[in-house]
């Protein structure tokens, strides 16, 4: 019981960066082509099943695994140039191991569910976060091309004008949960304020919650702030002398980073793995509550989801037998699935409940808000990629030094002086 | 002389807010996404390789072919003009002596190589025979080998255009 616990939480950070990342993939081109009136990647298929274009993304990760490794013959230092994207994937994989998906679970003992059981929480986050610029410095360096290393100066130079803004933001977040914990923080916003209004961080602390976004999307070098990629000016980037999977490591990075930057947004903003006036202790305490509402949420996604599928998987102007046996076997396949649960739900209302399926069923269900707050916020990163320009160098410097900067002094000088008195 | 004055934007105290103007944005994008997601088969896109396009101009520059004359002979008279001109280098012509009384010269060999040609369109804009076109219609060219892509006089030649007229009309420089 006790390994299968302490795993379970690494089981989650692995699903929820490594494996999620075809799929984040494939979420981008998805969203970008809808944005543009597209449809995007839809044609690759495994015997006739497209769905949606996912099997893109294991084609492409096919392609990147049997590519050769290819080293530039101008690269003298090949250890330091293979160790570069190893440490920005690390360091962006490791962010996550300090996010908690569900609220501790009470069985034997009380277990975390969070992959490393420290209370480092925030800072962990931080410190990963910095880390992960050594290895674009190091990838520009140890590349031996201009292009390289000028992509490795623009990223450290908007990481080191950002880093400052953000750990201010955060330093008044933790001022305000009292905690340097995530826990603690998702239990404080379990609260409401003036009996009605959700103690979300981002209702509670809107600028700080503001700076933290924008310094999040500058710390995962995505749009607006990509000046460390740039086809025009440098190629590609800090990877523009790197292929295949060592590519493919920085490009994963990337997603990984963004997700990371996702789940403590979730976390320390949206209320982590929690709705709105259920924390975990009432979720426990009111079983048929509980059970009958997630029927009836399963019911309307499921529904939802199968209406879409069945109006939506086809095209009109090419419909072919494939497409429609697709569409068939997908509706038998969630329609059973849905009903599975339910019926699951059903016995246990009739039959009751004892305190250990309470216990999980309530982290299943906080893993489930968690996952659909966490691809709000990440649907949400990936709007703001084909909404806002890219901002020119020195926009960037003037956003970071004269307008976030005295911001997050003048809100954490605000919090302090709110909190003490 | 009368002065148009051209006003300038974005020294208001709402333009440099910006972040309403980033909520302007933000909805547009969201709207588009939202529409297209309730209902993906309003989309307007062409199912390509189902249906081909059917709205090329007729100035489109595709594959290259090289014209006839009336009388069914080639145009070309290898003078080198597009070879010349080709900002990709990529036109070889090797030029030999027409003994068939027609016109003086011809290309023993015309090979142009379509991974590097760019498709500017300026070896048709420098032919003075009007010997070389673009008026295929053809935009997609596939093949397993490099050398799959080097198109030769023949290959050329019998590359169809996409309208009518197929001959050269070149006036006076054939004659
Ligand atoms: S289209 Fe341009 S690049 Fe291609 S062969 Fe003609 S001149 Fe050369
Ligand atoms: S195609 Fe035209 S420009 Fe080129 S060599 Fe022949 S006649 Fe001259």
């Amino acid at each position: 019981m006790q390994t299968m616990m302490t795993l379970l939480p690494i089981v989650l950070m692995v699903l929820y960066s490594l494996a999620m990342i075809p799929g984040l993939i494939w979420m981008e081109r998805r969203i970008a082509s809808m944005v543009q009136n597209r449809l995007g990647p839809n044609r690759c298929n495994i015997k006739g099943f497209r769905l949606g274009g996912v099997v893109q993304s294991a084609a492409d990760v096919m392609k990147l695994i049997f590519k050769e490794e290819f080293y530039p013959a101008h690269v003298k230092n090949r250890t330091l140039y293979i160790i570069a994207p190893s440490i920005v994937f690390i360091a962006a994989f490791l962010m996550f191991a300090v996010i908690p998906f569900a609220d501790v679970i009470t069985l034997d003992h009380i277990y975390g569910m969070q992959a490393l059981p420290i209370d480092l929480g925030i800072l962990w986050y931080v410190a990963l976060a910095g880390l992960g610029l050594y290895g674009i410095i190091l990838a520009g360096w140890a590349s031996h091309s201009k292009y390289g290393i000028l992509s490795a100066m623009r990223a450290s130079a908007q990481m080191l004008s950002y880093e400052i803004s953000m750990g201010l933001a955060i330093v008044a977040m933790v001022i305000t949960y009292d905690s340097v914990a995530f826990n603690d923080a998702v239990h404080f916003q379990a609260q409401t304020i003036w009996g009605f209004l959700p103690a979300w961080g981002i209702v509670i602390q809107p600028v700080a919650a503001l700076i933290f976004i924008v310094t999040a999307f500058a710390e995962t070098n995505r749009a607006p702030f990509d000046v460390a990629e740039g086809e025009s000016e440098l190629v590609a980037g800090y990877h523009t002398e790197y292929s295949a999977m060592k590519f493919a490591l920085f490009f994963m990075a990337e997603y990984v980073a963004m997700t990371a930057s996702s789940a403590v947004i979730v976390t320390l903003f949206l209320g982590g793995y929690n709705l709105p006036y259920l924390a975990t202790q009432e979720m426990l305490e009111h079983p048929v509550g509980i059970l009958v509402g997630t029927m009836v949420a399963l019911g309307v996604l499921y529904g939802l989801f199968i209406y879409w599928i069945r109006t939506n998987i086809s095209r009109a102007i090419v419909e072919d037998l494939e497409r429609a046996r697709e569409r068939k076997v997908l509706t038998v396949l969630f329609v059973s699935m849905l009903i599975l649960s339910e019926l699951f739900l059903l016995y246990w209302l009739v039959v009751g409940t004892t305190p250990t399926l309470m216990a999980w069923l309530v982290l299943a269900l906080q893993l489930s808000i968690f996952t659909l707050k966490f691809f709000a916020v990440i649907i949400f990163f990936i709007l703001v990629r084909w909404t806002f320009m890219r901002f020119r160098y020195d926009q960037i410097q003037h956003l970071g030094w004269y307008i976030l900067l005295p911001l997050a002094l003048l809100n954490l000088l605000i919090t302090a002086l709110v909190v003490v008195l | 002389m009368s002065t148009h004055i051209v006003p300038r934007h974005g020294k208001s105290f709402k333009e440099r807010w910006y972040l309403s103007a980033l909520w302007v944005g933000f909805r547009t994008t969201f709207g588009h996404f939202w529409r297209n997601i309730l209902n993906t088969n309003a989309i307007d896109v062409l199912e390509y390789p189902e249906v081909m396009p059917n709205d090329i101009t007729a100035r489109y520059r595709g594959h290259h072919r090289l014209t006839h004359r009336d009388d069914g002979s080639i145009a070309c008279v290898a003078c080198f003009m597009c070879a010349t001109n080709c900002p990709a280098q990529c036109i070889t012509i090797e030029a030999q002596a027409r003994i068939d009384g027609i016109d003086e010269k011809e290309p023993r060999r015309f090979e142009i190589d379509l991974l590097e040609c760019i498709f500017c369109g300026y070896c048709v804009e420098a032919c003075p025979c009007d010997a070389i076109r673009m008026d295929t219609n053809i935009f997609s060219m596939v093949g397993n080998a490099r050398s799959d892509f080097i198109r030769t006089k023949e290959q050329l030649l019998a590359t169809q255009g996409a309208y009518a007229p197929t001959h050269s009309q070149a006036k006076g420089a054939h004659t």
